[in-house]
C-alpha cells in the first residue's frame, strides 16, 4: 500500500477521535476518543518509518504507547475520583470548578 | 614586620579587642567596675606601646615607615591600601592620644563611680573603642583609611555625648553634634571622590595640579570646619558639654576635635599647593580664635568657658596652618591636648565636688581643693601662654609665623585672642577658687587617687611640653630655637596683661556682670542667633527639599511600580475569562490551534 493510503487512514482515525472528544459528554467516551487520536499518530509514525526504511518510527511508537499508558492511568484515576465526589454520572460539562 | 609596626599594632588593636569583648559579652560589661578596670588595662597596654614607639622614634627622628596591604584586591588591582604610617607626626599624636585617653579613663574610675554597673561598662567600652578609632585615624597611610577613622570617632563622639541619653538635652546635643559634623564630613567624602577621579588614589602626597588641589583642600577644609568646630559650624561643641566631663576632656578638647587640625597637618603637601585655601584658613581660623574667646568671657558654666576656649585654640591652629606653619599648628595641637585635657579634668574634679557646672555655685575652693587648684592654675597659665609654659612656646611660634607671613590683621586678632584667653582663664580661676565659698562648695573635697593621679600626670606635659619643640622641628627639618627677643616680648606680655585685667575685675572672686563692651556679644551668644539661623535654613530649605524628594519618591518612583502592578492585575482580570472551566472549550481551542498551525505550515 502507498504511504498516502496510510496517512488518509490515520487522518480519518484522528478526525473520528477529535469528533468524539468534541461531541461526547461522558468522561469515559472522551478518554476513548483521545486514545483513538493517539493511535492515529502512532500509525503515522510507523508508516513514515516504513517509508524511510528504518526502525525509527517503531521506536517512537513504543515510547508513545508507554506514555499513553501513563496518561490513561491518570485519566482513569480522574474519572474515578470525579465519580466518587459527584456520586452521579460523569458529565464533564458540569465540572466547572476551575473556571476563571 | 619591624618593631615600630608591631608596637603600633598593639596600641591599635588591644583597645579594639577590649571594646569588642565588652560589646559582645554583656554579662562582663554589666559587671561595671571589673569591666572598667579591663578597659583601663587595655589603655595602659596601648599607652605603653605608644611610649615605647615614641622613644624609638626619638632615636631615629627622621624615620618614615609605611607598611600596607592592598585593600580588597581584584584581578591584581586594588582601590587603595590599608596599613600603618609611622613617622614623627603620627607617633607624636599616638602618644598624645593614648596618654590623654589613659588619664581620662583612670579619672573616670572615680568620677563615674556612682553610675549603675551596666552604664559604667558601656561607658568604658565606648572609651576603648575611641582609642582604636582615633589611632586608626592617626596612623592611616592614606585619606581613605583616615576617613574610616574620622567617621568612627564621629560615631564615638555621638555615643559619648549622648551617654546620659535619658536626659533630653543630652540626646539632642548628641544628635546635633552628629548632624553638624556629618554635614561637614560630606566635604571629606567629596574631596576623596575628586582626588580619586583625578589621581586614581587617595595619597596626600599626590600632585593633581593647582586647581584640583584647591578644590580638594577646600572640601577637606569644610570637613575640618565641622570637626574642629570652626566658625560657622562651631555650634555643636558647646552643646557637646552635655556629655560626662572626662569625655569632654578626651574627645571635645584634646583629641577628637583636633582631628581636623591633624588632617590638615597630614595632608599639608596638598594644602601647600593651594594658596587660596590657606588664605581662607587664616581668616576663618583667626576669626574663630577671637570670636570664641569673646564668648568664653561671658559664659557662666565652667565647661562652656572651656568649650569656647577649645574653639578659640583650634582657630589658632587652623590660622597657623593657613599661614604655612605646619609645625606651629601641630605643636600647638599637642600642647593644647595636654593643658586642655588637664583643665577639663580639673573642672571635672570641681564639678564632682560641688555637683554643679555653674561657677556661681563654686568659689573659695582653694582652701578645700589645693591639688585641683594648683593643677588648674598650671593649665590656665599654660593655656594663656605665660612664659616658660608649654602653651607659650607653641602660641609664640604661631604668632611669629603669622607675623612673618605678613598678615597684620589676623595677627592682631590672634594677639587679641591671647589677651582674652588669659582674661577668661583668670576669671574662671578667681571665680572658682577665690572669694567666698558658696553653700554647695562648703562640703567640697578632693576626689580619690584615681582622680588625683591623672591631674598630676597631665600637669607635667602641660608645664614642660614646650621643650619638645626642637624634636618636632626635626621632623620638618626646621631650626627651632625659642627666641627671647623683642618679637617674643608681645606674646609674653599679653597674657600677663590679661591676668591683671581679670584680677582687677574678679580678683575678689565675686561674679560681676560682663564688661559693658562685651554685653551685646553676651546677649548675642545667649540668644543663639546662629542656631536659629540654622534652624531657619533647615525649615525653609531642608524641609522643602525633603518634601520635594518625598513627593518624587512617593508619586514618581512608587507610582511607576504601582502602575506596573496595576497593569498586571487588570490584565489578569481580563484574561481569566478565557479559563471557562469547560473541557469542551479547551478541546475546541486545541483543535482550532492544530488547524491554524497546519494551515500556517501549508501556506508558508
Amino acid at each position: 500500500m502507498p504511504l498516502a493510503a496510510w496517512l488518509i487512514l490515520a487522518a480519518g482515525l484522528f478526525s473520528i477521535g477529535l469528533y468524539g472528544v468534541a461531541s461526547r459528554r461522558g468522561a469515559i467516551g472522551i478518554l476513548l476518543s483521545v486514545e483513538l487520536m493517539a493511535n492515529a499518530v502512532n500509525l503515522i509514525f510507523i508508516a513514515f518509518g516504513r517509508y524511510r526504511g528504518d526502525h525509527l518510527g517503531q521506536v517512537f511508537t513504543l515510547f508513545a504507547v508507554a506514555l499513553t499508558v501513563a496518561e490513561v492511568a491518570i485519566g482513569l484515576a480522574l474519572v474515578i475520583l470525579l465519580h466518587r465526589v459527584r456520586r452521579s454520572d460523569e458529565r464533564v460539562d458540569e465540572v466547572r470548578e476551575l473556571h476563571g | 614586620m619591624s618593631l615600630p609596626i608591631e608596637l603600633a599594632l598593639v596600641a591599635l588593636f588591644v583597645p579594639a579587642a577590649m571594646a569588642v569583648l565588652l560589646a559582645l559579652v554583656p554579662p562582663l560589661r554589666r559587671t561595671g567596675r571589673p569591666a572598667a578596670w579591663l578597659s583601663v588595662l587595655a589603655a595602659t597596654v596601648s599607652l605603653g606601646a605608644a611610649v615605647w614607639l615614641f622613644a624609638d622614634q626619638l632615636a631615629h627622628p627622621t624615620r618614615d615607615l609605611l607598611e600596607s596591604v592592598a585593600w580588597l584586591p581584584h584581578a591584581g588591582a586594588s582601590m587603595a591600601d590599608v596599613g600603618l604610617r609611622i613617622d614623627g607626626i603620627s607617633v607624636g599624636m599616638t602618644l598624645v592620644v593614648t596618654l590623654v585617653a589613659f588619664c581620662v579613663q583612670v579619672f573616670s574610675l572615680d568620677y563615674m563611680r556612682s553610675e549603675p554597673d551596666a552604664d559604667l561598662g558601656r561607658y568604658f567600652a565606648y572609651h576603648s573603642f575611641f582609642i582604636f578609632s582615633m589611632l586608626m585615624l592617626v596612623l592611616a597611610p592614606n585619606l581613605l583609611q583616615l576617613f574610616f577613622g574620622w567617621e568612627l570617632v564621629g560615631l564615638t563622639s555621638y555615643l559619648l555625648i549622648g551617654f546620659y541619653f535619658k536626659k533630653p538635652s543630652a540626646a539632642k546635643a548628641a544628635v546635633k553634634a552628629f548632624w553638624v559634623t556629618k554635614l561637614a564630613d560630606t566635604g571629606l567624602l567629596l574631596a576623596l571622590l575628586v582626588l580619586y577621579s583625578h589621581t586614581g588614589g587617595f595619597e596626600w602626597t599626590s600632585h593633581p595640579g593647582a586647581d584640583v588641589a584647591t578644590l580638594v583642600t577646600l572640601l577637606l577644609f569644610v570637613a575640618v570646619v565641622g570637626k574642629s568646630a570652626q566658625f560657622p559650624l562651631h555650634v555643636w561643641l558647646p552643646d557637646a558639654m552635655e556629655g560626662p566631663t572626662p569625655v569632654s576632656a578626651l574627645l571635645h578638647a584634646a583629641t577628637m576635635v583636633a582631628a581636623g587640625v591633624y588632617l590638615i597637618v597630614r595632608t599639608d603637601p596638598l594644602f601647600a599647593q593651594a594658596a587660596l585655601t590657606r588664605e581662607v584658613m587664616v581668616y576663618i581660623g583667626s576669626f574663630t580664635a577671637i570670636f570664641a574667646a569673646v564668648i568664653a568671657c561671658v559664659q557662666t558654666d565652667i565647661k562652656k568657658v572651656l568649650a569656647y576656649s577649645t574653639c578659640s585654640q583650634l582657630g589658632y591652629m587652623v590660622a597657623a596652618l593657613g599661614a604655612g606653619s605646619v609645625m606651629g599648628g601641630y605643636f600647638h595641637l599637642t600642647t593644647h591636648a595636654f593643658f586642655k585635657a588637664l583643665l577639663f579634668l580639673g573642672a571635672g574634679s570641681v564639678i564632682h565636688a560641688v555637683h554643679s557646672n555653674e561657677m556661681s555655685d563654686m568659689g573659695g575652693l582653694w582652701g578645700r581643693m589645693k591639688l585641683t587648684g594648683t593643677v588648674f592654675l598650671v593649665g590656665s597659665i599654660s593655656l594663656a601662654g605665660m612664659p616658660f609654659t608649654a602653651g607659650f612656646f607653641s602660641k609664640d611660634l604661631i604668632l611669629e609665623s603669622m607675623l612673618e607671613s605678613g598678615r597684620l590683621l589676623p595677627w592682631l586678632a590672634l594677639l587679641g585672642a591671647a589677651f582674652l584667653t588669659a582674661f577668661y582663664m583668670g576669671r574662671v580661676f578667681f571665680l572658682v577658687f577665690l572669694g567666698k565659698r558658696s553653700e554647695k562648695a562648703e562640703h567640697a573635697h578632693e576626689g580619690g587617687w584615681e582622680m588625683r593621679l591623672p591631674l598630676v600626670l597631665l600637669a607635667i606635659p602641660a608645664l614642660l611640653g614646650g621643650y619638645f619643640g626642637a624634636h618636632f622641628a626635626g621632623m620638618w627639618h626646621l631650626d627651632y630655637e625659642p627666641e627671647w627677643n623683642l618679637q617674643a616680648f608681645a606674646p609674653s606680655l599679653v597674657p600677663i596683661l590679661g591676668f591683671v585685667a581679670a584680677w582687677s575685675m574678679y580678683g575678689r572672686g565675686e561674679a560681676r556682670p560682663a564688661p559693658a563692651m562685651l554685653a551685646p556679644i553676651a546677649r548675642l551668644a545667649r540668644s543663639g542667633a546662629l542656631d536659629h539661623f540654622y534652624e531657619g535654613v533647615y525649615r525653609v530649605l531642608g524641609l522643602k527639599l525633603a518634601a520635594a524628594v518625598g513627593f518624587f519618591d512617593r508619586y514618581i518612583v512608587d507610582g511607576l511600580i504601582n502602575l506596573a502592578g496595576y497593569l498586571t492585575l487588570t490584565g489578569g482580570q481580563r484574561v481569566r475569562r478565557l479559563q471557562s472551566g469547560n473541557v469542551r472549550d479547551y478541546v475546541f481551542v486545541v483543535a482550532f490551534a492544530i488547524f491554524a498551525l497546519s494551515a500556517f505550515g501549508m501556506l508558508r
